[in-house]
């Protein structure tokens, strides 16, 4: 019953932050103690508990990689940061050339409907290559800081999206008032920030279905 | 180890913890030990967050139960405190007894 009304979202959460060594002892605690203050105080008094210590616990887990492993997390932010920056070009280079193998002699002769079909085929192609790209960076980068993968995955999509932020600030500076365009391209921007965080959630959820125990032990 | 090398406000409260606890320490009692004789709510993240640099230091040692189904089928990791450890909390408290001795503190601040 009690684990049943467990915080789902809390719950995942707090088994993403976990590291390697207290993958198991962290979320096996909360739930113990969520268990006997259901039994208790009632099922939504040990709710409110679980989300209070789970977001506690969370910032800790965070705080703490940064001082257990400091420079494993700073080495694997800035190569996944340079991959992003020399990757994201590459990317847009070969799709660009990929939609220009079959179409570059016959594009000058494109009416109107062709042209504007091709032109979106073109930013979207560009958009979702670019932002698989990002999604592979944040795996890698997640596969390389080994039990900190959160850690490491939400530093380098948050100093992607604060330089982003810094260029689009200067951007609105220097082309103002006419930067109507400067908008989408900013969301357009921090989706990367979050295709990296999902590229560490997947490493991470990989790692933990390896070396999950089917519940009922 | 160096001889300076004094425990910090808390680390030094989740050694005793450990100490009171004897073979019944991990993550739960020693939170709810620390939570009903300091009164100060603590997390999860904090009380594993300073074992994991404690062990790093030698100062305590963990290992593994077995696990059991209401934790969801997950292990306790049960900790105590070595040798190295022991040392540690005698010379912090050396240090504090030395510090506060003479001092009328009650007085003082009353």
């Amino acid at each position: 019953m009690s684990q049943a009304s467990l915080p789902r979202i809390a719950s995942w959460l707090v088994d993403l932050f976990s590291p390697g060594e207290d993958a198991e002892s962290i979320p096996g605690d909360l739930l113990e103690e969520f268990s006997d203050l259901a039994a208790k105080s009632g099922v939504a008094s040990a709710r409110r508990w679980y989300w209070r210590q789970s977001a506690k616990t969370i910032a800790h887990l965070i705080g703490s990689g940064f001082r257990v492993a400091p420079w494993s997390i700073v080495g694997t932010v800035l190569v996944g940061y340079l991959l992003l920056v020399f990757g994201d070009s590459l990317a847009e280079e070969a799709i660009v050339g990929v939609i220009h193998l079959r179409r570059h002699h016959v594009t000058p002769y494109y009416n109107q409907t062709q042209l504007a079909t091709y032109v979106l085929w073109l930013n979207t192609s560009i958009l979702i290559g670019r932002l698989l790209m990002s999604l592979i960076i944040g795996c890698f980068v997640a596969l390389a800081a080994k039990g900190r993968e959160m850690a490491a995955t939400i530093t380098l999509g948050l100093v992607v999206g604060a330089s982003l932020g810094v260029f689009f600030l200067v951007g609105v500076l220097r082309h103002w008032p006419q930067n109507a365009y400067l908008s989408p391209f900013l969301v357009d921007q921090f989706a990367h920030s979050i295709a990296i965080v999902i590229g560490g959630i997947i490493v991470r959820e990989s790692r933990l279905a390896m070396t999950r125990r089917p519940s009922g032990v | 180890m160096s001889s300076r090398d004094y425990l910090g406000e808390f680390e030094h409260i989740v050694i005793l913890a450990l100490l009171r606890l004897g073979d019944r320490a991990y993550g739960v009692t020693v939170r709810q030990e620390i939570e009903a004789r300091t009164g100060r709510e603590v997390s999860v993240g904090a009380i594993y967050a300073t074992l994991d640099r404690l062990e790093g230091k030698g100062y305590v040692k963990s290992q593994f139960g077995e696990p059991t189904p209401e934790r969801g089928g997950r292990s306790k990791r049960f900790f105590r405190v070595t040798a190295k450890g022991m040392s540690a909390v005698n010379r912090t408290h050396r240090a504090i007894q030395s510090m506060t001795r003479g001092l009328d503190l009650i007085g003082s601040y009353s």
